[in-house]
């Protein structure tokens, strides 16, 4: 209660009426000062001008109104709902006001719950009563000199608000997929339900009337595919040669192997992998076709495997 | 919240389909997303109302039709009664694999789309159409908009930043166990077999037939280019019943030879019993292994290790392999960045598994035997149009065999698996040789009125289906049949000439041949039906006449669709668009009914 959880570097805004103590007003703004700091600012005025001061909007961190001992004000929905709009999102109010204890109806004194109420009402949360005492002498006076007001049930009480971590009009993704799943998709029809499980149950029985399907498509369905969409995306003249496992394939090695070709009619392997099968074997591989075979196991080519290579 | 579940559904006919959506599976497991991936038709549809985040994978028939394995899920889609708003729940998207040189390409993925839509679903992202004439095949397509998937579905579920993903180079766990035994079991896997030859139900592919194989026949000539088997089945008390237009599905076995150098190249004993144990509870046993199995039987008759490998296989190779070069090239061809040069090295040459495997070495004696049902495929049963009628070959069912054979980049010949294997066997010599069959209907559908004429065009051994069509209608009297068939020599492939010309002289049979190879100008069939245009238009137009075509799916049926418009401007003095809308009216009314294959 008496630190008011300010903060050093906050902004603070003390509102005070023509009943409040003046000297009990220098020294709360006294001990505000101390908190906030340097880098803080203290900010003081008579509620009777906060409508007219038109402050910006979200500029201050705590608000204490009521607060100096001898206040006497009544703050209107109007006074509540402005110093909701003046705090930053995550600000705190604290106000003292007299209110009546008794069930008395009578349109000038709240109650302690309608006071919470208004709070809430104005756009704060978090509204909690934080404390109960009697008006001192002063008070009293001040009541009935300034509101023409006298009652011996009043009692003068503290309460605190917050306003919502969030700016009036901000707006966030609502989560609503799973409920918004299950909500979506209408519950069936119980005369449906039983419609379809007799029929269902009645698989065998062929005197049903059943829908042409053919009625079903249209000359969009009639169409066949255009051939040119059959064929593969990477065809085309610059198919690619297989890569060779492991294989540094450059032009001396083909030169050397055209050389070898020419020399011997029994072609040797270029990249070792002829004999693993045509998963792995090369592109223009001669032994594609053939079955794998053992490493350094001899398989002769005949003349017509050659020309086809 | 909690790890939201991702259903993947597929319809497949080749396995393309069901190898996409596991692949699918197992990048959503590694994002930390709960996934189960099933067949259409082994799912119940009572749920789909329930879920939140589906993916549909489905490949296309020949005639746009919906594979075997959704049909009953297309039926139960398409009911008029589901109301507008079943499906609001769910978030989808769908996955089309098809091929564009079929006229009706990808269109069992396009009309789900729409018909999702329509029932409220809400579509993630639009359609993939997935093209096998991509050089690239469809993955071209499904790459890319596999990864704006997993982002759109990342974006609404996220996954708790404390379980990472898995990274690509751990394997994800086995689906099985393998438990080798130490003995003998009591029951052997062959006595299983013959066990489950004596069924009360008609056959099937989880309990297909063992028929004998009575005869196998070549049937073109010696100089020609292809090998043509026309083989004969025994199927008494099979149970097996077949119409006209039927199909009959053959399980196939890889080769001795193969099998052998398999086993050698995994380092496994072949005479080793085995039994599976899953990893999880609720996954099925594998069906068509026994209990207790041989390594033998499950690399012969189980893994189809002659297939070409899917791009997963090299993903789950590069995972399990501790060689650093090859285990560096698997990582290559499995990336996106890789795709080429696996194309260029796989693909294009048609290599198998077993051929892949050789060229990995150390990676393929390195493969646990728990990864086998992860890494290959199952063998798949191939489709035959049946070229026999009960009514005239009782309790044989009979079939032609255009033995695929073919020359690639690489030395050894390419073969077609269940072509060579079928050709291959011998009958009469120490025992019955016995073939895994059974039948399921065609897409070919024959008119049971008497007075109805058939005009039928089949080159080659797309003939086959019409055989059949003819004993079945000749045995019930009707007599408007006309035949266009085509081949390349009259003495070299001129299936049945025999029998057509029995037929024809006893006035059951219009028989029109084209010769393609025996003049300096081409005749094909389509030629051969604009020379006939008055009698092809009086037979449709005056007599409401059904047109069936069936062969090879390349150029033949356009060549016939436009000779067939032709005849309806000439004869029938109509206007080009009147034509067209002639004949797709025809195609409505199912007067007019194709059979073709890639």
């Amino acid at each position: 209660m008496a630190e008011f959880g300010i903060s050093p570097g906050q902004l603070v805004a003390v509102f005070c009426d023509k009943s409040s103590s003046e000297e009990a007003l220098k020294k709360l703004v006294g001990r505000v000062q101390g908190l906030t700091g340097s880098e803080g600012q203290v900010f003081v005025e008579n509620i009777t001008q906060l409508l007219q001061s038109a402050h910006k909007e979200s500029s201050f961190d705590v608000i204490l109104s009521g607060i100096v001992p001898g206040s006497t004000s009544l703050h209107s929905p109007e006074a509540l709902a402005d110093m909701a709009r003046i705090l930053r999102p995550g600000g705190c109010l604290f106000l003292k006001e007299p209110v009546e204890t008794t069930g008395v109806n009578n349109d000038k004194i709240k109650t302690a719950s309608k006071l919470c109420s208004a709070l809430t009402l104005s756009g704060l949360v978090e509204i909690k009563e934080l404390q109960r005492e009697a008006l001192s002498p002063e008070e009293a006076q001040s009541m009935q000199e300034h509101l023409g007001y006298h009652s011996d049930s009043l009692l003068s009480v503290h309460v605190t608000g917050k306003k919502p971590n969030f700016e009036v009009g901000s707006s966030s993704q609502l989560k609503l997929l799973h409920k918004k799943s299950s909500s979506v998709k209408p519950v069936v029809d119980p005369a449906t339900a039983k419609l379809w499980t007799l029929s269902a149950n009645d698989m065998e029985d062929d005197s049903m009337d059943l829908i042409d399907s053919d009625e079903l498509l249209d000359p969009e369905d009639l169409k066949k595919p255009d051939p040119a969409s059959l064929k593969a995306p990477s065809c085309g003249e610059g198919k690619k040669r297989k890569a060779c496992k492991n294989c540094t394939c450059g032009l001396a090695e083909e030169l050397e192997k055209e050389q070898s070709k020419a020399q011997s009619s029994q072609p040797k392997s270029a990249c070792g992998n002829c004999y693993l099968g045509d998963a792995f074997r090369c592109a223009n591989c001669p032994y594609l076709g053939m079955p794998a075979f053992k490493p350094g196991e001899q398989v002769l080519l005949s003349s017509s495997n050659l020309q086809d290579a | 919240m909690q790890v939201p579940q991702l259903l993947v559904l597929f319809g497949s006919q080749t396995g393309t389909a069901q190898d996409e959506a596991e692949r699918l599976g197992r990048e959503a497991r590694r994002r930390r997303l709960g996934c189960r991936v099933q067949a259409l038709d082994s799912y119940s549809v009572a749920n789909l109302i329930r879920e939140p985040l589906v993916i549909f994978v489905c490949a296309t028939t020949g005639q746009g039709d919906p594979p075997d394995n959704m049909k009953n899920f297309w039926r139960f889609i398409f009911r008029k009664s589901l109301p507008s708003t079943s499906l609001c729940q769910m978030d989808f998207a769908v996955l089309g694999l098809g091929d564009s040189s079929y006229a009706k390409f990808n269109f069992v993925a396009k009309k789900l789309h729409r018909r999702l839509l329509q029932l409220g679903g809400n579509a993630l992202v639009p359609p993939c159409l997935g093209d096998d004439q991509h050089e690239l095949g469809p993955d071209a397509a499904i790459d890319p908009w596999v990864g704006d998937l997993w982002e759109k579905i990342m974006t609404m579920y996220p996954v708790p930043l404390d379980i990472p993903e898995i990274p690509h180079g751990v394997p994800l766990p086995s689906k099985f166990i393998f438990q080798f035994l130490q003995e003998v079991p009591s029951i052997g896997a062959e006595e299983l077999n013959l066990a489950s030859s004596a069924p009360q139900t008609p056959p099937s592919e989880l309990q297909p037939f063992l028929a004998p194989v009575v005869t196998n026949q070549r049937v073109t000539g010696p100089q020609h280019f292809q090998d043509v088997r026309l083989m004969e089945f025994d199927i008494t008390e099979s149970n097996i019943s077949f119409a006209a237009g039927d199909v009959v599905l053959i399980l196939p076995s890889n080769s001795e030879a193969h099998t052998k150098q398999f086993c050698q190249l995994l380092c496994l004993d072949p005479n080793q019993f085995f039994t599976l144990k899953p990893r999880e509870p609720g996954v099925p046993y594998p069906p068509g292994l026994p209990q207790h199995c041989t390594v033998w039987h499950l690399v012969s008759q189980y893994l189809d290790i002659a297939s070409v490998p899917r791009r997963s296989f090299f993903e789950l190779l590069a995972c399990l392999s501790p060689h650093a070069l090859e285990r560096e090239k698997l990582l290559e061809f499995s990336s996106a960045r890789g795709q080429e040069e696996l194309w260029e090295y796989c693909n294009r040459p048609r290599r198998t598994i077993l051929e892949v495997l050789c060229d990995f070495p150390h990676t393929a004696g390195a493969i646990p035997p728990d990864y086998l049902l992860d890494l290959i495929p199952r063998i798949r049963p191939r489709a035959f149009s049946i070229a026999s009628s009960l009514l005239a070959h009782p309790r044989r069912l009979q079939i032609l065999v255009a033995v695929v054979k073919y020359q690639t980049r690489l030395k050894e010949p390419r073969r077609g698996l269940c072509s060579s294997w079928l050709a291959s066997l011998t009958p009469g010599q120490a025992g019955p040789v016995r073939v895994p069959l059974w039948v399921r209907p065609g897409s070919l559908v024959f008119p049971k009125t008497p007075g109805t004429p058939i005009i039928m065009v089949g080159p080659g051994t797309g003939v086959a289906p019409f055989r059949a069509a003819i004993q079945e209608r000749v045995a019930h009297g009707q007599m408007g049949n006309v035949l266009f068939f085509g081949c390349r020599q009259r003495d070299q492939d001129f299936y049945w000439q025999t029998e057509w010309q029995e037929l024809e002289q006893r006035g059951c049979l219009t028989l029109v041949t084209a010769f393609s190879r025996e003049q300096a100008q081409k005749v094909y069939v389509q030629h051969r039906l604009r020379e006939l245009g008055p009698l092809v238009w009086e037979l449709l137009d005056g007599q409401g006449a059904y047109f069936y075509l069936a062969g090879n799916a390349k150029y033949m049926p356009t060549d016939v669709s436009e000779a067939l418009t032709a005849i309806f401007q000439e004869e029938g003095r109509l206007s080009t668009t009147d034509a067209a809308a002639y004949l797709a009216r025809l195609q409505q009314t199912l007067r007019f009914q194709t059979e073709t294959w890639a």
